[in-house]
């Protein structure tokens, strides 16, 4: 049984349709990328996970039951959610960015403190960091203590919004490394929007490609770029290797 | 948490503020008789003298003086804030019964007791009517003796207290009976002698027994066409207060002749104690038992009295300070709510700032039959002047908070409560600080009218001084107010470097 369910998903802005009648299983334990050119509804079907879109009709099952919209915080909180330009708070500090939700959902100080430790020590940052704000951190760093914030809670699924997508690109290989290593010590279903296909590639095992609102091909990432499944499909990953 | 030493320095600050020593006037538990008097230098001198015949008679007595014009002292008397003030038959017939011609006076009691359940004591024998008064020295360059002698004097400047100008029975009845046509300023009557003296005007209202018409040198012109109404002085009082102070009152009937008044209104204006002249009329009338020994004389009336200057800085702190706690309790979780609600911002918004466009006078005036004269009603306007600065500033810094971290703050599961209370208001703190520093330099500077309706602070001394026509003692006001609101700026300023770590002020440089 699988940890994310779409069926029969559409959702509408309006008259427009940012995503048609999708029905797809993500495969759990595993990092899932979902590519396609901006606008082909990426981040909608992302947010339609932890309940930040609503769909227009069919359901989302998300831990083999559907979404119950009315206890969202309580699902979110299960789910680790981390966005481009990183997000932290700007008011407080690197160790109460990542540790925020334990104390709201009452872990014990210990408990916090040592989880704090653990997740700093595999993203390379000194624990001398954890007084500090954002902005003395570069983007780098800023981008790791959100990947810390996003797993404070160990969550089972994991959803990234183009985090990497502001970072130059010496960084961004560092980045990429830690999440590698990361998904090896705690295997999880991770969801990555990304329009970078080198990057989905290089992270997830199986790719999901876009095309206005429909899922134009599933499967793993090899197979995909192997047989790419139509046109479309074949046009996208030409454009993004190219370029 | 930072948010948490954050709270503990505004508690400190909250309880140095409350812990000052100021008294506000409260409601008492035995109610005295409470006297009140508009605030010119013969309202006061009537109202100290019945105070003193009925402190003499073993009455407790509140004095409640120099709060504002005809319409507030009405308003208190018909509400009961007060008992008695001191009041003119003609202001009586026109600005309070608002009657077209002119009526008897035993139909103006009948009228006062049937609307009002208000009674006109017997007068006290002197007319103190309007008249137009110039310098001696234009009226005769210019041969000017009657009001009607004015006509085709184009050159001359009017200026006019703000009451005369607009009442049926001063500028606006007068220039139709006298087909005059110049346009008069409107200003503090205590203002326009002075101006006048200094030629900056030639034509201002006075009132026949004004003791600084000498002073200034000014010349009365004489209303050949008989229309400013009798203006015969008797105390106004509330129906219900008690009969033996109604009968005791009444001995002052027909005891002063308006030279005597012109006398005593000038020994006023001239610097000597008001209890003083108020008791030396009431022992050469007879009037004094003597049973009670009369205060103490005062001296040294116009040098500085700085334990008085200390309690109105207090008690104005006090107000304000009341004032923009009882708005920032308000007007932050209205603020949020209002956030929270989304579409219902703008009209709430737009309902705050109609409330700041009421001139604070009025606004204080609305305030009388609410919450009678006093603290209360100051506290409560400056409460409502309050509200839009810290709402506007509070709204505004939540609905700028940069949409990144509101989806994250909700993407990670935080409740509605749990975003406001440990994101969005952290975040909003430092524009709303902002907010409240406006709203408490606006309070300390609207506060200073707050005496206008008897509530103390450093408009009393403002109040006076400019019933006294005396520069020192407004000075007395104006310059404390001045600096406490110098002062509030710069504590907020520090209070701000304080609380607010400097990165959140350039958040969206980045």
């Amino acid at each position: 049984m699988s940890e994310i369910l779409f069926q029969g998903v559409s959702k509408f802005y309006g008259q427009e349709p940012a995503l048609h009648d999708v029905t797809v299983a993500f495969v759990d334990g595993v990092t899932t990328a979902v590519v396609g050119p901006s606008g082909s509804g990426k981040s909608t079907l992302l947010q339609l996970i932890n309940g930040l879109v609503r769909p227009s009709s069919g359901t989302v099952q998300v831990h083999g039951k559907p979404i119950d919209y009315d206890r969202l915080a309580e699902l979110r909180r299960q789910i680790g959610y981390a966005v481009q330009g990183t997000g932290l708070f700007p008011h407080l500090t690197v160790e109460r960015n990542i540790t925020l939700l334990a104390r709201l959902v009452g872990w014990n100080t210990e408990r916090i403190r040592s989880r704090a430790q653990e997740l700093m020590e595999r993203v390379d940052l000194p624990w001398t960091f954890a007084t500090r704000y954002p902005h003395e951190l570069s983007g780098g760093q800023q981008q790791r203590v959100g990947l810390c914030r996003a797993m404070m809670l160990q969550p089972l699924l994991f959803l990234l919004d183009e985090p990497f997508g502001a970072l130059d690109p010496v960084t961004r290989n560092d980045i990429q490394q830690e999440f590698l290593r990361l998904q090896q010590s705690e295997p999880r279903t991770i969801v990555l929007v990304t329009h970078d296909l080198g990057e989905a590639l290089k992270l997830a095992q199986r790719l999901i490609v876009l095309d206005r609102g429909r899922i134009a091909q599933h499967g793993p990432g090899e197979e995909v770029v192997n047989a790419p499944a139509d046109e479309f499909v074949r046009n996208f990953f030409q454009t993004q290797l190219k370029a | 948490m930072r948010s948490r030493t954050w709270r503990r320095r505004i508690c400190l600050v909250l309880a140095v503020l409350m812990a000052s020593p100021g008294r506000l006037p409260g409601p008492e538990k035995e109610r005295p008789i409470v006297i009140g008097c508009k605030q010119d230098v013969e309202g006061t001198v009537l109202a100290e003298i019945m105070a003193q015949l009925l402190e003499d008679r073993g009455f407790a007595v509140d004095r409640r003086f120099s709060l504002g014009g005809t319409l507030i002292y009405f308003e208190a008397l018909k509400r009961g804030s007060i008992d008695v003030y001191p009041e003119y038959s003609g202001t009586v017939e026109q600005a309070i019964l608002q009657l077209p011609g002119r009526v008897s006076h035993a139909h103006m009691r009948e009228l006062l007791g049937a609307r009002f359940k208000v009674e006109m004591l017997e007068f006290f024998g002197f007319s103190n009517t309007y008249a137009l008064a110039m310098k001696r020295t234009t009226a005769e360059r210019l041969g000017l003796k009657r009001i009607s002698d004015l006509k085709g004097h184009a050159e001359l400047r009017f200026g006019f207290s703000n009451e005369f100008k607009n009442r049926a029975d001063g500028w606006i009845g007068l220039k139709q009976a006298y087909r005059l046509t110049a346009e008069p300023v409107g200003m503090e009557h205590a203002l326009t002698y002075g101006a006048i003296s200094e030629g900056k005007l030639d034509v201002t209202d006075a009132y026949s027994t004004d003791g600084d018409l000498k002073k200034f040198d000014l010349v009365l012109l004489e209303d050949d066409r008989h229309f400013f109404p009798a203006y015969l002085a008797m105390p106004l009082v509330r129906g219900e207060l008690n009969d033996s102070a109604k009968r005791l009152l009444e001995q002052l009937a027909g005891t002063m002749t308006a030279a005597e008044l012109q006398s005593l209104n000038q020994s006023v204006q001239e610097g000597k104690s008001l209890r003083d002249v108020a008791a030396q009329f009431l022992r050469s009338k007879g009037l004094l038992t003597g049973e009670r020994q009369a205060a103490a004389p005062e001296v040294a009336e116009r040098t500085i009295d700085w334990p008085f200057l200390l309690r109105c800085t207090l008690t104005h702190v006090q107000l304000t300070f009341l004032g923009l706690v009882a708005g920032m309790a308000v007007a932050i979780p209205l603020g949020a709510l209002v956030y929270g609600l989304g579409a219902m911002s703008r009209p709430v918004l737009y309902v705050t700032g109609i409330l700041q466009t009421i001139p604070s006078i009025a606004l204080l005036a609305f305030m009388i039959p609410l919450f009678g004269i006093g603290a209360r009603p100051a506290i409560a306007a400056l409460f409502l002047y309050s509200l839009l600065p810290i709402l506007n500033n509070t709204v505004t810094a939540l609905v700028s908070i940069d949409p990144v971290l509101r989806k994250v703050s909700v993407g990670m599961g935080l409740t509605a409560w749990q975003r406001l209370r440990y994101i969005e208001l952290p975040l909003a703190a430092p524009t709303i600080l902002v907010g409240i520093k406006t709203a408490a330099v606006i309070n300390i500077g609207t506060a200073t009218l707050a005496a206008f309706i008897g509530a103390g602070g450093l408009g009393e001394p403002i109040v006076t001084g400019l019933a006294l026509n005396d520069p020192t003692l407004i000075l007395q006001g104006a310059v404390p107010a001045a600096l406490l609101a110098v002062i509030t700026e710069l504590a907020f300023e520090l209070l701000q470097r304080v609380v607010v770590p400097r990165h959140l002020l350039q958040k969206h440089a980045e």
